[in-house]
């Protein structure tokens, strides 16, 4: 027999086969109590495994959408407790300078391959984003703004080694800067502490304030190790709370008061 | 066996099985039936389709007038019909498809004949057993009657065999 013959009489022999057996099974579960309950306990079985399979991948397709509702809320929840805790002056009050505005910005594009990463995002100045705005998010700093465009602001991401942050060990231990350690996306390193300040592994490392930048006590990193430099400063190896292999959104945050911070550096007084 | 010879004894043998099913209850763990022996016997030169068609119509009749489940014998005896000529080749190999000889004891022993029942009973069996519980009775309950249906539906086939289909002088060559 030709093959294609063949195929085909496979083919009408599986249609009749199952006309048969469904006309068999509407019988049976027209006639049968048991077998009706039956067909339709494997019916609702059958279906709610296809609506929840469907539902699933409706709701996967759906995710962007939620993440980016969630985070606005979560922006908005941020500001308002923010706004409360300055308002009752409670302890440990993140970003509490009033000199400082936040925006919520999602990334249109990041680099990590390289040793020079930026980070493209879609706030402009039309948004009110300026060059030297910082970058961060609830696990610390991303990267600083460089140029900025109508709608999109291109930033210095905190993995490049261009970018150093104004950072001190536990609330009030040593000050250095902190440079991305160019290995890892989560690994940094905190350069210049003198030795006098005494810090042990796991330690928390915060932003100092001590720059126009940044406010004070946002958490970056841990310590994970440290060695003597010279003899005369420690430096030491920080993991990074942000991983940049999973970053999305981030808060552009603006020091409204760096204009007069700015003229004054620059006044006569300071040039004498 | 000529196949209107054949279409005779079929049908007779139909009659004879609602009759079984009517009046022949042994217990609750035995089935009684000799339906695929009959699907299985089907002349060869008749293919797949108007055996599921003859083993349907079948299946239905005892159905219907055995105050059964209507379908549920039709539903376990098309599968068989379905997969007559895969278990005849796999049990006889393919000389006998392709000399369209008919099944018969003397010819190919006893053995590969009881074979091939065995599977053909075990099919609908399964289907017939799993479709007349609608999930409501233990798989233990099920094996059971699966085992002692096989049992008895393979001593009944063997006697139908022997009595009515094995006439080596009446099987056909080609």
């Amino acid at each position: 027999m030709p093959k294609n013959k063949r195929i085909l009489s496979v083919i009408f022999s599986a249609a009749v086969f199952l006309v048969l057996e469904i006309a068999a099974f509407a019988m049976l579960n027209n006639s049968g109590r048991f077998q009706s309950l039956w067909f339709s306990r494997i019916g609702h079985k059958v279906m709610a495994n296809v609506w929840g399979n469907s539902e699933s991948i409706k709701d996967y397709f759906g995710l962007k959408e939620k993440n980016q509702e969630l985070m606005v809320k979560n922006f908005q929840l941020s500001e308002e407790l923010r706004a409360y805790k300055e308002k009752y002056g409670l302890p440990d009050v993140t970003a509490s300078d009033d000199d400082f505005s936040y925006l919520l910005a999602g990334i249109i594009k990041i680099s990590r391959n390289s040793q020079h990463n930026y980070i493209i995002i879609d706030k402009g100045y039309e948004d009110g984003v300026t060059p030297q705005s910082g970058l961060i998010t609830d696990k610390g700093v991303v990267g600083i703004i460089n140029s900025v465009e109508s709608h999109y602001s291109f930033a210095l991401s905190l993995m490049n080694t261009a970018v150093s942050v104004s950072a001190r060990i536990g609330r009030d231990g040593g000050t250095g800067p902190l440079v991305w350690d160019g290995k890892r996306s989560n690994g940094a390193t905190l350069k210049e502490i003198p030795l006098h300040f005494k810090f042990e592994v796991g330690d928390t490392v915060w932003t100092s304030g001590y720059s126009a930048i940044f406010p004070k006590d946002i958490p970056l990193g841990i310590i994970d190790g440290s060695k003597i430099i010279n003899g005369a400063i420690n430096e030491c190896s920080v993991t990074l709370f942000e991983d940049f292999k999973s970053l999305k959104y981030v808060t552009v945050v603006t020091n409204t008061g760096r204009d007069e911070i700015l003229s004054l550096e620059n006044s006569d007084i300071i040039e004498d | 066996m000529k196949t209107e010879h054949y279409f005779l004894t079929f049908f007779i043998l139909t009659v004879a099985q609602i009759l079984v099913c009517n009046y022949l209850n042994l217990s609750h763990y035995i089935t009684l039936s000799f339906l695929p022996l009959l699907v299985l016997c089907i002349p060869i030169r008749y293919g797949t389709i108007p055996s599921m068609l003859v083993a349907f119509a079948a299946g239905l009749s005892v159905d219907i007038f055995s105050e059964g489940i209507i379908g549920l014998n039709a539903l376990a005896l098309v599968p068989v019909a379905a997969l007559r000529i895969p278990i005849i080749r796999a049990v006889f190999g393919t000389g006998l498809l392709a000399r369209g000889e008919d099944l018969s004891v003397e010819k190919h022993g006893l053995l590969k004949i009881s074979t091939a029942i065995l599977i053909s009973q075990s099919i609908f069996l399964v289907l017939y057993i799993w479709a007349d519980g609608a999930g409501m009775r233990t798989f233990a309950f099920n094996l059971l009657k699966f085992l002692c249906s096989l049992g008895a539906g393979f001593v009944l086939s063997i006697f139908i065999l022997f009595s009515i289909f094995s006439n080596i002088k009446e099987s056909k060559w080609k």
